[in-house]
């Protein structure tokens, strides 16, 4: 017992790192998300495939190896002239690694909303920016929060593989303090940080939710 | 007395599907022009092709004196040099048979919208302008209501104030009491009834029989795509002279 309240300053330094990260990469991810899902939606042929392909690259490679790629390869096939630091890397992967699966639940919500809106929008001279900015999205955001915050926690946990690349967030943190004081015990108040993180999350997107529905 | 809409030779197909073969129409101003006609006739494409929420394949529409489409074979003719489409079309209103009234804004903010957003009036002018719209449709108490809270009489009354808001010269009305219960029609009759009075341009496409012979002043019947008979309510409804406006007539009077 003493040992987890001794080492609890540290395991809490650990979860900033945490916190930070999915933060970060939650504000960018839906940003990018933003524009990935308008470019899907456009007509645009050219935009729409290319979005396309940026989503196919990134959903469909582990994590892992982007973390990795950020880290170890572009630097390498840059020329070795720069590299990120680790939690440049980890805020890069992690941004636009969220932001292909943000896309994807964004597109979605805003191809849900009744295309009469988009209809009624044009016949009162709005043009397709103002109908999209005023009108479309503005709806879609409460059909993103249920899956948004899944996506969010998701990506909390994910935050942990950048342990790898030697980011002490909360997991590497527990496991260094596993392995100096050579006992496990150690996981579960490391455990108990990480829920009570998402709890926060679930929490906020609960809210959330309940503001946007004030109109249905 | 002006010329507001005129359609030419207009055709207009979806794939290989015809729905509007070889259109030819005028509106002029004040006047209300009732489309009636079986499903799938393409009274509501055609309503559609005149604010350009459908392109046409071919032909030509004008609006007052500006060119809103010509096209031939699906090409454009010449590109519309002195106004923008969406200007055209702000000349021209729509009430939707879904209503489509924007559900995350309330009454007033539904209404204001537009003129704010694209007119760039000033909040203080577009509000005070609504509430005397809201006063005519007779819906002032329930500016700060949601839309989803409102009977579906009430949200189409909205959506009328909400198209004149932008001080249309044209109003277009697509089924607007199609979707409504039965005792509700009423109301909604009721204010395109005043608008009619007021000296309005109206095209109505309805199943309103007794709306289109008390206020249309003229009315047209299309069928599969075509205008088949064209008259005064009283000459089409008394006395029509196509079979199929005949056999029409038979099954919704």
């Amino acid at each position: 017992m003493d040992l987890i309240i001794s080492k609890i300053p540290q395991l809490l330094e650990g979860a900033v790192v945490t916190m930070q990260l999915t933060v970060v990469a939650v504000v960018f991810g839906m940003i990018l998300g933003l524009f990935l899902a308008l470019g899907r939606l456009s007509k645009n042929a050219v935009v729409d495939k290319i979005c396309w392909f940026y989503i196919w690259i990134f959903r469909g490679t582990p994590l892992l190896m982007q973390i990795f790629f950020f880290y170890y390869a572009l630097p390498l096939a840059l020329g070795k002239t720069f590299s990120f630091g680790a939690m440049t890397a980890a805020f890069i992967a992690l941004s636009l690694n969220s932001g292909a699966y943000l896309a994807e639940i964004i597109r979605a919500a805003i191809q849900s909303i009744d295309k009469g809106q988009m209809e009624a929008s044009k016949a009162l001279g709005m043009s397709y920016g103002q109908a999209m900015r005023r009108i479309i999205v503005p709806q879609s955001y409460r059909r993103l929060i249920p899956p948004v915050g899944n996506e969010v926690i998701a990506l909390l946990k994910d935050s942990a593989l950048v342990s790898s690349i030697g980011m002490s967030e909360l997991m590497r943190t527990t496991t260094q303090i596993s392995n100096a004081t050579a006992s496990a015990v150690i996981y579960l108040p490391s455990a108990a940080l990480y829920l009570i993180m998402t709890s926060l999350f679930t929490f906020v997107f609960e809210r959330l939710e309940k503001k946007y529905s004030v109109y249905e | 007395m002006g010329r507001m809409i005129s359609v030419e030779k207009v055709y207009k197909s979806f794939g290989t599907l015809e729905v509007l073969k070889d259109i030819n129409l005028e509106v002029q101003q004040g006047e209300v022009l009732c489309i009636i006609g079986p499903s799938g006739s393409g009274k509501s494409t055609l309503l559609r092709c005149l604010n350009h929420l459908e392109v046409i394949t071919s032909g030509k529409i004008m609006i007052e004196d500006d060119l809103l489409a010509e096209k031939l074979d699906g090409k454009n003719q010449f590109k519309i040099a002195h106004k923008k489409i969406s200007e055209i079309c702000t000349e021209l209103g729509m009430v939707f048979q879904r209503f489509n009234l924007f559900p995350h804004m309330t009454v007033l903010q539904n209404i204001i919208e537009a003129p704010v957003s694209v007119k760039k009036l000033s909040k203080a002018e577009a509000v005070a302008y609504a509430m005397e719209l809201l006063k005519m449709v007779g819906l002032e108490d329930k500016k700060d209501e949601y839309p989803a809270r409102l009977s579906g009489g009430q949200q189409q009354r909205v959506a009328i104030a909400r198209a004149l808001a932008m001080k249309p010269k044209i109003m277009l009305f697509d089924e607007p009491t199609s979707a409504l219960d039965p005792e509700l029609v009423g109301e909604v009759l009721e204010v395109m009834k005043k608008l009619a009075r007021g000296g309005m341009t109206m095209v109505v496409v309805t199943h309103e029989m007794g709306f289109a012979k008390e206020v249309g002043s003229r009315v047209i019947f299309m069928d599969k795509g075509e205008i088949s008979e064209e008259g005064t309510p009283e000459a089409i409804f008394s006395n029509p002279k196509n079979e199929r406006t005949r056999a029409f007539l038979q099954k919704v009077l």
